[in-house]
């Protein structure tokens, strides 16, 4: 009924990501900024002659919980406005939720949305 | 007013009472008759079930009831708790009067739904200081008889309290401010906030009340009496304050009946309730939201001033304040008398001289000194004086640049705001004085938001950590500190102008400070730069990939030069961070960081490749600088001068220096090297304009190092057709020339020898180099990297180490004795680290593996 959604794009693409869900009618989301790797694995500087590695990448992170009608629609949406075809465009998780309750008044299920 | 006895009834006419207070005050608006007649209505239920309870047989002698703190004031705001003392002689009746009376009074009065807070003690605990609960013995100072043994309560407030007061006069008035500091402490101690709390925030009612609790803790140490505490604040203070605590009155009252509950803080939603009800203004007219909370700050500074009676009492009660505490301390001058952290003039009227009134702010900003009150009312005082001498004088940017730049300039800058000064000298900020724009992530209002930009990156050179020290050495390396704090100030003032966009509306309005400051274009060219682009790096971060080339050329594009890059890197790391304390997260930090490094090592190994070429592209570029010719063919001829420079010539030199370079450049017909050197703040700076030539540049490093001279900066590059131009800044060590000028002849003279070969140069650092007798204060490691990648035709080889006098000698030398052409050279110098980038070729091409290999020996040898 409910599916949590976890994207991780790249921050240049936060805006377009957050514009697009925006329009899907989902404006309720958790933001975290993150670093992280996968293919993409960072690269070596040298800044002042001294060499650093970057090998955690910035990236940021979007938690939603949405139903379940409307995961393609956004899933669509995401990887649309979130990719620049390169490595490093991100990733989304899927997963099942059992249940929603709203703290305020104790709403549960989609409503609570 | 009159109450039956009956609890139910009470409750009834109690609700009634209430309602009415309620209805008066919505149509009055007046916040001091609604806790006035609050307080005498709880009165009235107190005195009533005190007559309950006592009538059933508990003795009314050696017990009595009193009300302390904002009840005790007759100040009961309308959700406020109600804190009652349960006053009684003897130990021995706890147990009876406790089931007889005070349990049964405070059950009644939960009943009627008050949130009562009962304290029962007898005489003698009155007398004890309580450290653990030190607000109990202030709450004291406000407590007042309502009903029971009137002759107990005499003895508690004509000797016990006298008494304890006076005994523990120091520890009750230190505790008092060391609470308030820390409260100050939590709201980030401004009064600045956008969604202020009008109770606890700096600035709020509990403000007004510390400062009137240590009037009357002093005048009771003095005389023994109780006086009413208002009439004992500082007389300039006094009316103001007044004011702004029946504004303040007002708002509480408006705020509980809104809520339903004792909350206090003043958010964006009841800001503008207030502000359409018309809360705490004559007349209870509406106003604007912005202009409601304009007049709210404004009250806020009012009692905000009144904090400089906390500073009068001594901080610490440690031994090394005992003993020097009161002390005059050695910042002492004959104008100013500085004692525990506070300065006070020794003239009151010498701040009428505007030389003396920026010491004063200097001094303040160099030790973050307070004013006392009676300095703060001299500014004051002076100000009209101080407004005639700013139209007129042409030293107002040497004077308010020594502010900005020193460590606590910031707190300089707040007092200058709080008493009127800054807006004086530049009515510019006047447009964002206690200006609030609502948006999510702002804290504070404009002008905080601005200042507190400012006292971010002064704050750099105390902080910790490896993302503090990287933005600590950019600041360090920075040419014009004053510049970007300037911007800073002024970033922001568009906020307050009727435009759409802020930062058209704040480069109109520095137009104003700039001509006031009388400030020369390359400053406000840079002023410019920054408050133009200061949102534009910030933007990159957000919205493009960092990591992306592109994304750094058109970055690179927009500062164009390192000294812009670093400028607006800072800008950007203060402006972020002055949003609210959270707003730059290390993650945000580390990114804008790695945007600066990238742009930096870009703008640093392009500079080879990035050419100009004067029929090309940047021919438009060149239009405006072309002499407007007199001789024919000087158009012409000025090309050819620039045609092959490195791009960045143009954006690190002022037309009028391009012009200087140009003329020296026709002159060289008759001269083999034309040589400027010229005096400028507190270094030399030789030009030199001749033909390329093997060991050249390690001549003019040798020639000039052999003098004594220390090298800090330098910017070599040719021509098209091999004329170079080398730009070097030296520090004269020795004061050789400073104490004889006429040796820059000789100095020019021996350049010329060195260059033509006549003066062995090798020889002469030999015989007269003086390298340093101290050690140096700061450890750095040689650092040595070369790159055959980012130019597309010389080898950029990145030189880190500790710098010294002779090290560019010793750099070049190595060069040219290797066979190494330098096509460009960049040399910098941030602190005891000498930071250089050269281009070199070897017979016109890049350099092969093994003579890298070689080239980084021999440099790791040397150096």
């Amino acid at each position: 009924m409910m599916t949590k959604l976890e994207a991780i794009v790249q921050p240049s693409r936060f805006e377009a990501v957050k514009e697009v869900l925006t329009e899907l009618g989902i404006g309720g989301m958790t933001i975290t900024d993150v670093r992280g790797h996968g293919r993409q694995k960072g690269h070596t500087e040298v800044y002042r002659g001294r060499e650093y590695t970057v090998d955690l990448l910035p990236k940021i992170k979007i938690e939603l919980v949405i139903p379940d009608n409307l995961v393609d629609a956004a899933v669509d949406a995401i990887l649309q406005s979130a990719s620049t075809g390169k490595i490093g465009d991100g990733k989304i998780f899927l997963s099942k939720v059992d249940q929603a309750i709203r703290i305020r008044n104790q709403e549960r299920g989609a409503s609570a949305l | 007013m009159k109450l039956e006895s009956q609890t139910s009834t009470l409750q009834d006419l109690y609700a009634d009472e209430s309602a009415r207070i309620r209805e008066h005050f919505e149509v009055s608006g007046d916040g001091k008759a609604a806790i006035r007649d609050r307080t005498s209505l709880i009165d009235s239920v107190v005195t009533q079930l005190w007559k309950e309870v006592t009538g059933t047989g508990a003795p009314a002698e050696g017990f009595c009831v009193a009300a302390m703190g904002g009840y005790g004031r007759r100040a009961l705001f309308p959700y406020s708790d109600i804190d009652l003392l349960f006053l009684y002689e003897k130990e021995t009746r706890a147990e009876y009067l406790g089931k007889k009376v005070i349990a049964p009074l405070s059950q009644a009065l939960w009943d009627l739904h008050l949130r009562v807070s009962p304290t029962t003690r007898t005489l003698a605990e009155c007398r004890k200081l309580y450290r653990g609960n030190i607000e109990f013995n202030i709450s004291l100072l406000d407590c007042r008889y309502i009903c029971g043994d009137e002759n107990l309560f005499e003895r508690l407030r004509s000797r016990a309290l006298p008494g304890m007061v006076m005994r523990e006069s120091q520890s009750l008035m230190q505790e008092l401010t060391g609470l308030a500091r820390a409260r100050h402490e939590k709201y980030g101690r401004t009064i600045f906030h956008l969604e202020p709390n009008i109770k606890d925030g700096p600035g709020g009612l509990r403000d007004y009340q510390v400062a009137c609790w240590l009037a009357q803790i002093a005048e009771m140490k003095h005389s023994r009496e109780w006086k009413d505490a208002a009439d004992l604040l500082p007389p300039p203070l006094r009316s103001d304050a007044m004011s702004a605590i029946d504004f303040l009155d007002a708002v509480r009252c408006f705020l509980h009946y809104r809520q339903g509950r004792d909350l206090n803080g003043l958010t964006y939603e009841l800001q503008s309730q207030a502000a359409s009800a018309g809360i705490g203004l004559h007349g209870g007219h509406a106003a604007s939201p912005n202009d409601w909370m304009r007049v709210y700050f404004r009250h806020a500074r009012a009692i905000h001033r009144l904090t400089v009676l906390f500073d009068e009492v001594p901080r610490s009660k440690s031994v090394w304040s005992r003993l020097f505490g009161g002390r005059r301390s050695p910042l002492s001058t004959s104008e100013f008398t500085v004692v525990d952290d506070r300065v006070s003039l020794a003239h009151a009227g010498s701040v009428e001289d505007p030389v003396v009134m920026f010491h004063l702010f200097e001094l303040v900003a160099g030790h973050n000194l307070k004013l006392t009150a009676e300095t703060e009312h001299a500014v004051e005082a002076a100000l009209p004086k101080i407004q005639k001498w700013v139209s007129t004088t042409p030293d107002l940017w040497e004077h308010f640049r020594q502010i900005l730049v020193l460590p606590h300039a910031a707190a300089a800058l707040r007092a200058m705001h709080r008493l009127g000064l800054l807006v004086l000298l530049f009515n510019e900020f006047q447009l964002i004085d206690s200006l609030v724009i609502r948006d999510y992530y702002h804290r504070y209002t404009v002008d905080e938001h601005s200042l507190v930009t400012i006292e971010n990156l002064h704050h750099l050179a105390a902080g910790n950590g490896e993302l503090n020290r990287r933005f600590r050495d950019i600041l360090l390396s920075v040419e014009y500190p004053e510049l970007l704090y300037l911007s800073l100030l002024f970033h922001d003032v568009g906020k307050g102008m009727p435009t759409e966009n802020h930062v058209e509306g704040s480069l109109q309005a520095v137009k104003g400070v700039f001509d006031r400051l009388r400030m020369d274009s390359a400053g406000r060219d840079t002023v410019n730069f920054l408050i133009g682009s200061h949102l534009r790096m910030s933007a990159t971060l957000l919205r493009r990939d960092i990591f992306d080339p592109e994304a750094i050329h058109d970055f690179a594009q927009i500062v164009g030069t390192i000294e812009h890059l670093k400028l607006l890197t800072l800008f950007t790391f203060a402006d972020i961070k002055a949003v609210n304390p959270e707003a730059l997260s290390p993650w945000k930090a580390e990114m804008l960081w790695q945007l600066y490094a990238a742009t930096e090592n870009y703008l640093n190994r392009s500079v080879d490749d990035q050419r100009l070429y004067v029929a090309g592209e940047d021919a438009k570029q060149l239009e405006g600088l072309i002499p407007t010719g007199e001789i024919e063919g000087e158009s012409e001829r000025f090309r050819n001068f620039l045609e092959g420079f490195p791009k960045r010539y143009l954006l690190t030199h002022s037309s009028a220096e391009i012009s200087t370079h140009y003329r020296m450049y026709k002159r060289l017909g008759h001269s083999s090297a034309e040589i400027a050197v010229t005096k400028r703040d507190d270094y030399y700076e030789l030009v030199l304009v001749t033909t390329d030539r093997p060991f050249l540049f390690a001549k003019v490093a040798g020639t000039i190092s052999s003098w004594g001279m220390n090298i800090m900066k330098a910017d070599a590059c040719a021509n098209k057709a091999g004329i170079v131009l080398d730009i070097l800044r030296f520090s004269d060590r020795f004061r050789t020339l400073d104490h004889n000028p006429s040796e820059t002849v000789r100095l020019k003279q021996n350049l010329v020898a060195a260059l033509s070969g006549e003066l062995d140069v090798a020889d002469l650092m030999r015989r007269k180099f003086q390298p340093e007798k101290h050690a140096p204060k700061v450890d750095v490691e040689t650092r040595i990297h070369l790159d055959n990648e980012c130019s597309s035709h010389s080898t950029v080889v990145e030189i880190v180490a500790l710098d010294r006098p002779g090290l560019l000698y010793d750099i070049s030398s190595t060069f040219a004795e290797l066979g190494c052409n330098i096509d460009v050279g960049l040399i910098d110098t941030e602190g005891g680290t000498a930071t250089d980038v050269f281009y070199v070729t070897k017979l016109g091409v890049k350099l092969s593996p093994s003579q890298q290999h070689d080239l980084q020996h021999e440099l790791q040898r040397r150096l």
